[in-house]
C-alpha cells in the first residue's frame, strides 16, 4: 500500500485489518497476542512485540455490523445480566464461542455466521480502570475463564484535583510491576530504549489526533463528530505505532485542504452545532447520523475522542501515569463538568445530546448534573436520550428522533 | 433463655432505630455520628476522634424524590441511599465518609444531596503490591486530616491504634458470634441473626462487643438440637429487609454462614499488624478477598463459598443479588460455574430495597427448598 | 383416594382431581387469577364436573401465585416444583421444561428420576413472557388464537431486538409503517420470545425431552420459534394451562401415601 497516495479513509481501513491479521500471525507464529482496555497504557506490551487486541473495539464493530445479539444471547447463557455492559457481554459471548471452536475444533454456528472481525484468544491481558471499574471486573472474568495472566493498572478516582503526588507515584509502581509481570511472562529482558521510542511514537500519533479534534473549532466545520468516531479505532488499537500517527496526519492534512477550499462537512446546510455525550449507538450510528444531518445539525464537540489526548514526556513517568490517570470521567465532577464545557466551547456547540447509554453507568449517572453545570457556564441547552454501545435492544429511533427534534426546538431560541 | 431474647431485642432495636442509637451517642460523650457510605471504610479512624461511626446501607424505602436525580438502573441501595439524602435523614451527621470501589459509588459521591459535609477517598485495585498500601495509607491520612477539621478535633496514632484494637476484638467476637449461631438454628434465626449483626454499625463497637460475647456465652450454654430443615449459605451485598429474611425462617432454611458485604466481609479479617496504624488498615484492604469490589484476578470468590459451605456443612447456597449491582453481577458466572462443578446446590434472589412484597422471592426459596428436600 | 390440586395464578386459576395418582378425573380452568373470584369457581366448577365435595378429597395441595390464599389445601408447594411433577407425570422422559406464562418465563432441568436439578427464571421483565405477546397481538390487531396462523404464513420473519417491552411497541410500530407484512412481524415477536425462553433454558444446559407449558405454548408459533432454535423436537404438554394443578394434584398423592392418608380421615 502506498501511503502518500491513499486517502485517511483508505489508510484506516487498511490499518486496521493488518492489525487483525497480525495477530492472527502471531497467534500461528507462537508470539503474544493481548487482549486491552481501550485506554489502558499499551507502550510496554508494545515495547516487547505483543500484538494487541482491542475488545472494545471489536465488541463495536461487531455492533455497527448488526451481529451483536448473538453474541449477548451467548453470554446470556453463561448467566451475564442484561444490565452488565454490552461491550462486555458482546466480548465475552464472543470469547466462548472461540473457546468452544478450539475445544473443540468444530466451529459453533453463531461464529460462522458472525460479522465479527476475527481475532485470536489472547495469551494475557492488560486492563486500566480510566475509563470505568466495568473494565477491573471484564478482564478479571478474562483472565480467570482462560487462565491467563491479567495486568492491572489501577488509576484511581479522582476525588480531588489536582492529582497528588502520592496517586502517581502508585501508578509508577504499576508500570514497573507491569513490566517485571511481561519479563516474567516473555522470558525476555525489557529494552528500555525501544520503550522510550514506543513512548515518542505515541506522542506523535496524539499530535496527530489532537490535530484532527482541532478542525472542529471551525464554523462551518470541514469535520463532522462522527468521522471522527470512525477514526477511533486507530487511536485505540495503534497509537503506539505509527500506523496511527500516519493515518491521523494524512486526515489532518485533507481536513487542511478542506478548510483552504471552503469545503464543509454540511456544505451550506449548517444549522447548528451540538457536542454529542458519551459514547456512539454503534448498532444505529448511521441513523443518529441521518437524523442530525436531517435537521441541520453538527456534531462538532465530543468529550469521547479527547480521553485519547495521552500526552506526556517520553522518558519521564510521573507524567505518564498523571495523562493515564487524569481521563475526564475518571475525576470530580467540577472537573469533568469543566472538560465537556471546554469541547463545547471549542466546537462552538449550540446545544449537548446526552446520551443515557443504559449499558454504561459511568457514562450516564452523572449527565444532567454535569450538563446543567455546563447550562450554567455556557447558557446551552441540553436534552438527553436512551441508548446503548452495542445492544440494539436499548434504543428506539422514533424516541432519539423526538429528542433530537426538541434539542433543535431550544437552540433555535 | 431470658437473658439472650433481652439481648436479641436490644440489639435488633438498635438495628431498627439507627436515629436513636446516634442520639443516645451524643447524649452520652457530647460527640456526633461520622456516617459512611459503604462498602469497606476506616471506621477506626472515625471511633478514634470519639465520634460514633454509623453504616448507612440504605433502607426499604419507596423511591420518588431520588428519581430526580438518580437513573432507573443504579442499584436498589443507592436508589434508597440517595431517597434518604433527599429526605434530610442524614443531615444530622457531622460528616459523611464515602468510598468509591464501583462506578455507580463514583457517581454518588459526586452528587451529594445531603448537608452534612463528605469526604471521598478511594480503595486501590491493584490491590497484593506494596505500593497499594502505600498509596491507601495516603488517602487515610487525607481522610485522618480532613475529618479532623470538619470535626475540630485531632486524631492521634495512639488513638487509632487503640480503636483498632477494639475493632479487631469485635470481629474476633463476630466470628464466634456467626459460629454459635449455626449451632443453634433454632434460636438464631435469619431475621436476628441479622439484626445481632446490623446493631454494630450503629453502637460503639466495644459496646456492641460486650452485649455479642454474652449472648455467645448464653449461646453455648444451651443443648444442640438437630435442625430439621435445611442449611444455607449466603452470598452477595446484603439480604436485606427484614420481609426477605422472614421467606428464610418460613421455609426452613438456618443460615449457617454468609459470605455477605454487610456482614461477614467486614469482619472474617482482622486488621494485620504494620509499621504504622494507617498502614495497618491499608493492609487489612490488601488482605480481603472474594468480594466483587475487591479486585484479583484469580477470583477466589468460588473456592471460598466452596470451602465455607463444606465448612458448616451446608445443602446449599442462595446468590442474595443485588438488583443492578455490576460488580456482583460480574462475578456471578465464574463462581456459579464453580458450584455447579463441585454440586453444590444454588439458587439466585433479587435484593431490592424498594420492595413490600416477595412473591417472587417467595417462589424461588420455597422451590429451592423444596428440591434439597 | 382422591387428591385434588389447585393452581391459583396471575391471570387465571385451574383445578385438577386425580384418582389414585394416575387417573385424571376432572379438570377446571377459570380465566381470574389470583385476588378475584377465580378460586372459589374453579373449585365449585370442578366439584359440580365431578360430582363430589370436600369430604371426597383425601389430600389437597395448591400452587401457583396465589397459593397462599387457597385456605381449604393441606399443603402449598411452588409452581416451579408442581409444573416440573405434572409434566413428569404426562411424559416420563422429561428432562427440560420451558414454561412461559402470563407475567414470568422459566425453564427447569431434570434428572432421570424426575427431581429437579435446577431451574432458572425470568421474573421481574415483560420481554418474553404472556405479556408481551399480549400487547404486540393488540397492537398488530390480531387476536391470540391467530398469531399461530400468521406465524406459519410468515416468509421473512422480521427482526424484533428490543429487549424493553415499551421500545419494542415502537419497533413494532415502525415496522408497520414500513409496510412490513404483519405475517412477518408476528413471526419476529414470536422469535423474541422464543430466543429468551432459550437462553433460560441453555442456562442449565438443553437435555431431550423437551416440554413446554404455561398459556404461551398454546400459541404454535411459539413452539415453532423455541424448537427452531433450540434445533430440538419441543413436545408441548396437552392443556398447557394445567400442568402446575396436575403436579400438584400427584404430590398431594403422594404426600397422602407416604403419611397414610385416606379419604375416611
Amino acid at each position: 500500500m502506498n501511503n502518500e497516495q491513499a486517502s485517511s479513509k483508505e489508510l484506516l481501513a487498511n490499518y486496521q485489518a493488518k492489525l487483525d491479521e497480525e495477530a492472527r500471525e502471531a497467534k500461528k507464529n507462537g508470539k503474544l497476542v493481548c487482549w486491552s482496555a481501550s485506554v489502558a497504557p499499551p507502550e510496554m506490551c508494545v515495547t516487547m512485540d505483543i500484538a494487541m487486541v482491542y475488545p472494545e473495539t471489536h465488541a463495536a464493530g461487531i455492533g455497527a455490523r448488526k451481529g451483536a445479539v448473538d453474541m449477548l444471547d451467548v453470554a446470556s447463557e453463561k448467566g451475564y445480566s442484561v444490565d452488565n455492559c454490552s461491550y462486555a457481554r458482546v466480548n465475552l459471548g464472543y470469547m466462548e464461542l472461540l473457546r468452544q471452536y478450539a475445544k473443540t475444533g468444530v466451529k459453533p454456528e453463531k461464529l460462522a455466521n458472525s460479522p465479527a472481525a476475527d481475532v485470536p484468544l489472547p495469551d494475557l491481558v492488560i486492563t486500566c480502570n480510566n475509563i470505568c471499574n466495568t473494565l477491573l471486573k471484564w478482564y478479571e472474568n478474562i483472565a480467570a475463564e482462560l487462565h491467563i495472566p491479567c495486568i492491572v493498572i489501577d488509576v484511581p478516582f479522582n476525588h480531588t484535583m489536582p492529582i497528588p503526588d502520592y496517586s502517581k507515584r502508585y501508578i509508577v509502581k504499576q508500570f514497573e510491576h507491569a513490566i517485571t509481570q511481561l519479563e516474567g511472562i516473555t522470558g525476555r529482558k525489557f529494552d528500555y530504549d525501544r520503550f522510550l521510542e514506543v513512548q515518542k511514537q505515541t506522542q506523535r500519533s496524539v499530535a496527530q489526533w489532537k490535530r484532527i479534534a482541532s478542525f472542529l473549532k471551525y464554523k462551518p466545520s470541514p469535520l463532522n463528530g462522527f468521522d471522527f468516531f470512525n477514526y477511533m479505532a486507530l487511536i485505540v488499537c495503534a497509537r503506539s505505532r505509527d500506523y496511527a500517527e500516519i493515518t491521523f496526519r494524512k486526515f489532518a492534512d485533507e481536513l487542511e485542504e478542506k478548510v483552504k477550499n471552503g469545503v464543509f462537512a454540511f456544505g451550506d446546510k449548517e444549522k447548528s452545532r451540538v457536542t454529542w455525550e458519551g459514547i456512539a449507538v454503534w448498532p444505529y450510528l448511521s441513523h443518529t447520523f441521518k437524523t442530525l444531518k436531517g435537521a441541520g445539525s453538527l456534531m462538532t464537540g465530543s468529550a469521547y475522542p479527547g480521553m485519547w489526548n495521552l500526552e506526556y514526556t517520553p522518558g519521564d513517568l510521573m507524567t505518564m501515569a498523571e495523562a493515564y490517570t487524569r481521563i475526564y470521567i475518571n475525576t470530580c465532577l467540577d472537573n469533568r463538568a469543566s472538560e465537556l464545557a471546554s469541547v463545547a466551547e471549542n466546537g462552538k456547540c449550540d446545544g449537548l445530546l446526552l446520551h443515557m447509554n443504559r449499558s454504561c453507568k459511568l457514562m450516564s449517572v452523572l449527565n444532567y448534573q454535569t450538563a446543567e453545570a455546563v447550562k450554567e457556564k455556557l447558557g446551552i441547552p441540553y436534552v438527553s436520550f436512551d441508548g446503548d454501545q452495542t445492544d440494539p435492544g436499548n434504543f428506539a429511533p422514533a424516541q432519539f428522533d423526538t429528542r433530537v427534534q426538541a434539542l433543535c426546538e431550544m437552540m433555535k431560541k | 433463655m431470658n437473658r439472650i431474647d433481652e439481648i436479641i431485642a436490644q440489639l435488633s432495636h438498635i438495628a431498627s432505630h439507627p436515629a436513636e442509637a446516634i442520639a443516645q451517642h451524643k447524649k452520652e460523650t457530647g460527640k456526633g455520628a461520622v456516617g459512611i457510605i459503604y462498602v469497606y471504610a476506616p471506621e477506626e479512624i472515625i471511633h478514634a476522634s470519639g465520634y460514633l461511626p454509623v453504616g448507612l446501607w440504605g433502607g426499604q424505602k419507596t423511591i420518588s424524590k431520588a428519581r430526580a436525580y438518580l437513573v432507573p438502573f443504579a442499584c436498589s441501595i443507592m436508589q434508597s441511599v440517595m431517597e434518604l439524602e433527599c429526605e434530610g435523614a442524614y443531615d444530622d451527621l457531622s460528616a459523611v465518609l464515602f468510598s468509591v470501589p464501583c462506578d455507580t459509588l463514583k457517581c454518588m459521591s459526586q452528587m451529594w444531596k445531603g448537608k452534612a459535609p463528605v469526604i471521598t477517598f478511594t480503595h486501590p485495585q491493584n490491590r497484593k503490591i506494596a505500593a497499594a498500601n502505600d498509596f491507601l495509607a495516603e488517602e487515610y491520612a487525607l481522610v485522618r486530616s480532613k475529618l479532623e477539621k470538619i470535626l475540630g478535633t485531632t486524631i492521634t496514632d495512639e488513638a487509632i491504634e487503640k480503636s483498632i484494637e477494639v475493632y479487631n476484638e469485635n470481629r474476633r467476637t463476630m466470628r464466634d458470634f456467626c459460629d454459635a449461631a449455626a449451632e443453634h438454628p433454632e434460636i438464631i434465626d435469619a431475621v436476628t441473626r441479622h439484626a445481632v449483626i446490623k446493631a454494630r454499625f450503629f453502637m460503639e463497637k466495644s459496646k456492641h462487643t460486650a452485649l455479642v460475647k454474652e449472648l455467645v456465652s448464653e449461646l453455648r450454654k444451651q443443648p444442640i438440637k438437630a435442625w430439621k430443615g435445611k442449611k444455607v449459605v449466603l452470598t452477595g451485598i446484603m439480604a436485606e429487609p427484614n420481609g426477605l429474611l422472614e421467606l428464610f425462617k418460613t421455609n426452613g432454611l438456618a443460615v449457617v454462614a454468609d459470605d455477605l458485604a454487610q456482614e461477614s466481609r467486614q469482619f472474617r479479617n482482622d486488621v494485620p499488624a504494620g509499621r504504622t496504624p494507617l498502614y495497618r488498615l491499608a493492609k487489612w484492604w490488601q488482605e480481603l478477598d472474594g468480594c466483587s469490589l475487591a479486585t484479583n484476578p484469580t477470583k477466589p470468590r468460588g473456592q471460598m463459598l466452596i470451602d465455607l459451605t463444606t465448612e458448616h456443612e451446608a445443602d446449599g447456597v442462595v446468590v442474595c443479588m443485588m438488583k443492578f449491582c455490576d460488580p456482583e453481577e460480574f462475578d456471578y458466572p465464574i463462581y456459579y460455574a464453580e458450584l455447579q462443578q463441585a454440586g453444590i446446590r444454588n439458587t439466585m434472589i433479587e435484593v431490592d430495597l424498594e420492595s413490600k412484597s416477595f412473591e417472587q422471592v417467595s417462589t424461588r426459596l420455597q422451590t429451592f427448598a423444596e428440591v434439597l428436600g | 383416594m382422591l387428591t385434588l390440586g389447585i393452581d391459583i395464578g396471575s391471570a387465571s386459576s385451574k383445578a385438577v382431581l386425580l384418582d389414585n395418582g394416575t387417573t385424571v378425573l376432572a379438570e377446571s380452568v377459570v380465566e381470574a387469577g389470583t385476588g378475584t373470584s377465580g378460586r372459589a369457581r374453579v373449585i365449585s366448577e370442578l366439584f359440580e364436573k365431578a360430582h363430589i365435595s370436600w369430604s371426597d378429597i383425601a389430600l389437597t395441595v395448591a400452587t401457583g401465585y396465589g397459593r397462599s390464599s387457597v385456605k381449604e389445601a393441606d399443603r402449598q408447594i411452588s409452581e416451579i416444583t408442581c409444573h416440573a411433577r405434572g409434566i413428569v407425570f404426562l411424559r416420563p422422559s422429561v428432562r427440560t421444561v420451558i414454561d412461559i406464562g402470563g407475567q414470568d418465563a422459566k425453564s427447569i432441568s431434570l434428572d432421570e428420576r424426575g427431581e429437579i436439578k435446577n431451574f432458572f427464571m425470568n421474573d421481574k421483565c415483560a420481554a418474553g413472557t404472556g405479556r408481551f405477546l399480549e400487547n404486540m397481538s393488540r397492537i398488530l390487531e390480531i387476536g391470540m388464537g391467530e398469531m399461530e396462523k400468521c406465524h406459519f404464513r410468515s416468509t421473512h420473519p422480521a427482526h424484533v431486538s428490543s429487549t424493553c417491552a415499551v421500545f419494542a411497541e415502537s419497533e413494532i410500530i415502525s415496522l408497520l409503517s414500513n409496510g412490513v407484512e404483519r405475517d412477518d412481524i408476528v413471526a419476529g415477536v414470536h422469535q423474541s420470545i422464543a430466543v429468551r425462553a432459550c437462553a433460560l433454558a441453555n442456562r442449565a444446559g438443553v437435555v431431550d425431552d423437551v416440554v413446554m407449558c404455561g398459556g404461551v405454548a398454546r400459541d404454535g408459533g411459539v413452539v415453532d420459534a423455541i424448537s427452531k432454535n433450540l434445533g430440538r423436537n419441543v413436545y408441548v404438554a396437552p392443556n398447557p394451562q394445567l400442568t402446575g394443578a396436575l403436579g400438584a394434584a400427584v404430590l398431594a398423592f403422594e404426600y397422602a401415601k407416604r403419611n397414610g392418608v385416606s379419604h375416611e380421615q
